[in-house]
């Protein structure tokens, strides 16, 4: 059964060229799907139509039966409980520790009073030290988030999102600033949390040997068009190109780009 | 020691000196401006008009009141437990306005931050934050006197009135440093604004706001004092009124000050500490 629909979505920044144009696919429970594109082809405006950090200009996303684009505020959040979502650039607090920060994912399933107050019940501070030790962060729990290692935020990161127990987890570019070996850590726990919990995650990503090497499902875009969609069996180094084909010929490529990133 | 000789300075340094820094507009400007203030400072020194006045008997005359003020303080009409407590009066007030200040601009500045919320609400609040900060703190208390009387009251409301609009512009900048997206990221969790404000927003802050609460704690110190000898609120400040105006009492006013002088060093000393704390422990 499908857990994200998308149909027809359109975003126009205020620009000639669509930062994403007409995109439709679905994604299945459970799928870890990566998309992989050149800068500015749409790939980080696609992950935040789907939990509306981006409002999309048409079109209609549905995630676990919902319509998102027509909820209000309240549903909103509703939905975005269940969709976690993980940086490039982390986006943690830096000031305060690692079990704070990945406390901060309960936030939504809380009543406002409590999230100020940052009261959380034992059974959320103990889940969320379980998933601390299965990141391996255990020696970490109380130090602050900006003594810690790039792999480490990151793996912070992915702790909040899980804390969550999220349906779907949003990566944007989690790997981007990170050194080959914590990028392979952070891509192992990523399949890891496919694999063993189930969990639905869509990655977006640079480097097209990890999308082949780690997921099941590629999409492929150039200038917010699809052009690619299928296992990594089947992305040969033609339609790879593709994906990143520049087209020099075509005078809105620059403006596309520039209004898309 | 190492044999340096030959390298950097023959080859590196430039050939002349004097043109290492060209006159340009901004130079020529800028020595245009200080020859012209030195022409007119003399000019005015040349011309001042003395009005009879002896110049280097004034001069001498202060030399001594000076002396008088700082090397006899003494005290004819308040001990010394009058005067301490007169000044813990006075830091009352100051504790008092600082407090309603930042609990107010608190709230102000979170409207007033532009990652926090809508650019016209931030506009509004800063124009009017800036008119009032514009005014200064005296004249507030003077035109809520008009209301209220001179005394205290007045005193009260209008030092907390400059002190929320300068603590909300203070207190929304320290806010604008968190990064746009740490705020997206708690949102995108499902949390609601004030959950993201006092989770992220304001833990992150909290050293930018207590030591802006600081500083405007010793400002309304001496705006403190001022308020006791120009708006007659209580404190230390009204002796200071008294002796210098009414009875004439140089030893009188050397005390204060040295009152004042002592509480401000320790107060700065007190601040001090507890920031450095604060910085070791958030």
């Amino acid at each position: 059964m499908a857990l994200l629909e998308l149909k027809n979505v359109t975003k126009h920044y205020n620009g000639i060229a669509p930062a994403l144009d007409d995109v439709s696919f679905s994604v299945n429970e459970g799928e870890f799907v990566s998309i992989i594109g050149s800068s500015g082809s749409g790939k980080t405006t696609l992950l935040r139509c789907i939990n509306r950090m981006v409002e999309a200009t048409s079109g209609e996303i549905a995630f676990g039966g919902i319509v998102v684009s027509r909820l209000g505020k309240m549903e909103l959040r509703q939905v975005r409980t269940k969709i976690g979502m993980i940086f490039q650039q982390f986006n943690l607090v830096d000031r305060m520790s690692v079990i704070e920060n990945v406390l901060h994912g309960r936030l939504g399933h809380k009543s406002t009073l409590a999230g100020v107050l940052g009261i959380y019940t034992r059974e959320e501070r103990w889940q969320a030290l379980r998933i601390i030790q299965m990141l391996g962060l255990d020696q970490q729990v109380y130090q602050r988030c900006d003594q810690l290692s790039g792999g480490q935020k990151q793996r912070v990161g992915i702790a909040r999102a899980l804390v969550q127990n999220p349906k779907l987890i949003l990566c944007d570019e989690p790997i981007a600033s990170l050194d080959p070996s914590s990028a392979k850590t952070i891509m192992d726990h990523l399949r890891s949390i496919c694999t063993e919990l189930g969990v639905t995650l869509i990655i977006s990503l640079h480097q097209v040997d990890v999308a082949l090497k780690y997921t099941d499902r590629i999409i492929g875009l150039n200038r917010g068009i699809v052009v690619f969609d299928g296992p990594p069996g089947e992305l040969t180094s033609q339609r790879s190109a593709e994906i990143y084909a520049k087209e020099p010929k075509d005078v809105n490529i620059d403006l596309g780009e520039r209004n898309a990133s | 020691m190492i044999e340096i000789k030959g390298i950097g300075t023959e080859q590196f340094s430039s050939p002349n000196l004097n043109t290492a820094k060209p006159l340009d507009r901004a130079a020529l400007a800028i020595r245009l401006t200080l020859l012209v203030l030195a022409v007119t400072t003399i000019y005015a020194l040349l011309t001042i008009n003395a009005n009879g006045i002896d110049m280097p008997k004034a001069i001498l005359d202060t030399l001594s009141t000076l002396r008088t003020i700082f090397f006899q303080p003494y005290s004819y009409h308040f001990t010394v437990w009058q005067g301490f407590w007169e000044i813990v009066i006075t830091l009352g007030l100051a504790f008092l306005t600082t407090l309603f200040g930042g609990v107010i601009a608190l709230f102000l500045g979170l409207m007033a931050a532009q990652n926090l919320a809508p650019k016209w609400l931030t506009n509004v609040i800063k124009s009017v934050v800036a008119f009032i900060r514009a005014v200064p703190s005296i004249l507030w208390v003077l035109i809520f006197a008009v209301a209220a009387g001179l005394g205290s009251t007045a005193a009260v409301i209008g030092l907390t009135f400059h002190s929320v609009a300068y603590l909300t512009k203070a207190y929304s900048e320290s806010f604008e440093d968190l990064d746009r997206s740490v705020i997206e990221a708690l949102m995108a969790t499902g949390a609601n604004w004030w959950q993201v404000v006092f989770q992220a927003v304001i833990p992150s802050s909290a050293t930018y706001l207590l030591s802006w609460t600081f500083l405007r704690f010793e400002i309304n110190f001496s705006n403190a004092v001022a308020m006791g000898a120009a708006a007659g609120a209580a404190g230390i400040g009204f002796d200071l009124f008294m002796a210098s105006e009414f009875y004439f009492n140089l030893h009188e006013v050397g005390l204060v000050t040295y009152f004042i002088l002592a509480f401000a060093i320790i107060l700065e000393v007190l601040a001090t500490n507890m920031k450095s704390r604060l910085m070791k422990q958030a």
